[in-house]
């Protein structure tokens, strides 16, 4: 199998024998649970789009390994193009699910650890590399959906790994076994990872020496013995559970995240890609941190659709043609188009590493995730001025059919008399949805706080610049000799 | 009468395209039906490649068909030019 169908794709998730906790219960059958389904076709959609001609080019790679048609998302990245392809793929789904699509981190993950693992190998003789390319190769061939895992719960984060008085905060070796390792700890926030057949861990932060029980890496199928999944809320989720088609805002996609324990789970040493080498643990921290604050691309895709529903709005409304409102919707598309600008540039700028995978500029790609904390806010604002207070005072959709109410929704709710009142409350939700709903918990905090908070992007920033340069040219100008 | 030209037909990937794709090429198919028939580019008896492009940026992958016949259209215009073209053929 080359590249899975989505049909294949959700057939393949029901093979898996996940441990799922919700609502304090042990979800049997995942894929059809209503609260995680939207989820699970988000990240169907991207196996979808890679079998259309009109999305090809962007949703498939050539293998380097195997010389096959992959899906990008399994792609190790060949050339500057490869890396501006996936911003262009992280633009085009989010678009198309106006979400998460949770498939990005994997990708991340996979593309970090073929720098690192031949990078180790080059220091200690090592060969994680190999082990690497072998598991790349089985990722590929198999089409799976692979989880990246970086961040652990961390305790007390004035400790680091070795002084927390719970040595579990963060993952780590508990035994060494002559066909592999024993590790404990758990893994927060994770996206998508009930919709993964893989999930690979790494380090959550650089190690130091005393810490280097913490400083691993390994891979392990999504449903190995002693990992449990216990699902996150999200704002306005239960809407999922009352069927309809209007108050969920967005009919068919959504994301989740999930805190994902391993309890004293087995790795076998080929699934070990790193153990111990604390050094290369910043390393894996960056690189992955910069592939992972470009993957961000996607929150230009969910700002066309925020910004398509706010005009919508305006319209239905019939608002479209008044000053403030056209400026409005301006400053929103030039936030945006300054998001597309940053992945593009990152990828652009990108460098061939010693292991022959390209890497994004590890700077630009901080200052475009830096500006995805805040520019999504800001759409959002705007996106809520447009559209007015009815966003969150409108009924719902089960009064819109009660015939005692329905006359008077209609009625007063209309707004342009050539447009239904049902679309202007489906428009009206969707954009509640976006911006404070199921969906804010992506655009919004997940623009916050995913791929590393707004302090991390500064003090890559701050490593980044070279500021010995800036002062030698103003030195310079002015006539300063030193 | 002319034969039929069999065109190959390669899209971008559609990122951020400026007009509906997959609409132009059905418009096209339409108003050449009797004279373009659209397959994969990888299909035998190709003739001519139409690279369908959502913007001016043009960023299909074309590199598998150096030294064929090469059509690009990035617009709705370009579209009707090339309907024009294939229709002067017959001429």
């Amino acid at each position: 199998m080359a590249m899975m169908t989505a049909e294949q794709y959700e057939e393949s998730l029901r093979r898996l024998n996940l441990v799922v906790y919700m609502f304090g219960k042990r979800i049997d059958n995942v894929v059809d649970d209503p609260i995680i389904r939207p989820s699970m076709n988000a990240v169907a959609k991207t196996y979808e789009l890679a079998h259309r001609p009109e999305h090809e080019d962007i949703m498939t790679a050539t293998s380097h390994i195997t010389g096959k048609r992959i899906n990008r998302f399994t792609h190790i990245h060949q050339s500057i193009e490869d890396l501006v392809k996936k911003s262009k793929m992280g633009r085009l789904l989010g678009r198309e699910t106006g979400c998460c699509f949770q498939r990005c981190v994997g990708m991340d993950a996979l593309n970090a650890l073929s720098i690192v693992t031949f990078d180790i190998d080059a220091q200690h003789g090592t060969e994680y590399y190999k082990r690497f390319m072998k598991y790349l190769a089985y990722v590929q061939e198999n089409d799976f959906t692979v989880d990246g895992a970086m961040t652990d719960p961390k305790g007390d984060r004035s400790l680091p790994p070795h002084k927390q008085a719970d040595p579990d905060q963060f993952m780590h070796v508990v035994e060494e076994k002559k066909d592999g390792i024993v590790v404990r700890g758990a893994k927060a926030h994770q996206t998508g990872a009930v919709n993964s057949h893989e999930i690979i861990i790494m380090p959550t932060l650089a190690m130091r020496q005393e810490d280097k029980d913490y400083a691993i890496s390994f891979a392990l199928p999504s449903d190995a013995e002693g990992i449990t999944y216990i699902m996150g809320r999200q704002s306005c989720d239960t809407r999922k559970l009352e069927g309809g088609t209007m108050d969920q805002g967005n009919l068919l996609f959504g994301g989740h995240e999930a805190l994902v324990v391993f309890d004293d789970v087995f790795v076998p040493w080929d699934r070990v890609f790193m153990f111990k080498e604390y050094e290369f643990s910043r390393q894996l921290v960056e690189q992955f941190a910069a592939y992972h604050r470009q993957s961000y691309a996607c929150k230009v895709g969910v700002g066309d659709v925020i910004i398509g529903a706010a005009q919508t709005a305006a319209e239905y409304n019939g608002v479209e043609r008044a000053s403030h409102i056209k400026d409005k919707i301006v400053e929103m598309n030039h936030l945006n188009e300054t998001l597309y600008c940053g992945c593009i540039a990152c990828a652009s700028e990108g460098h061939k590493e010693p292991s022959g995978t390209y890497c994004v500029n590890i700077l630009l790609a901080n200052v475009h995730k830096h500006n995805v904390t805040r520019f999504p806010y800001e759409i959002s604002r705007l996106a809520q001025d447009i559209a007015g207070g009815l966003m969150v005072t409108l009924p719902s959709e089960k009064d819109l059919q009660s015939p005692e109410t329905a006359k008077w929704l209609k009625k007063y709710f209309e707004a342009h008399h050539e447009i239904p009142t049902e679309h202007r409350m489906h428009i009206l939700r969707l954009i509640e949805n976006l911006t404070l709903g199921t969906a804010a918990t992506n655009y919004l905090t997940e623009s916050m706080h995913g791929a590393g908070s707004p302090q991390a992007q500064r003090i890559m920033i701050s490593r980044r610049i070279n500021m010995h340069e800036k002062q030698r040219a103003a030195k310079k100008l002015c006539g300063i000799e030193e | 009468m002319s034969e039929t030209v069999r065109v190959g037909l390669k899209y971008c990937g559609g990122c951020n395209p400026e007009y509906d794709r997959v609409a132009l090429v059905r418009h096209i198919e339409e108003s050449l039906q009797d004279r373009v028939e659209f397959v994969t580019p990888e299909s035998e008896g190709v003739g001519l490649i139409l690279a369908v492009e959502g913007c001016s940026t043009a960023c299909a992958d074309l590199s598998a068909f150096q030294g064929m016949e090469i059509r690009v259209i990035t617009n709705i215009e370009a579209g009707d030019r090339f309907i024009q073209e294939i229709r002067a053929q017959e001429e």
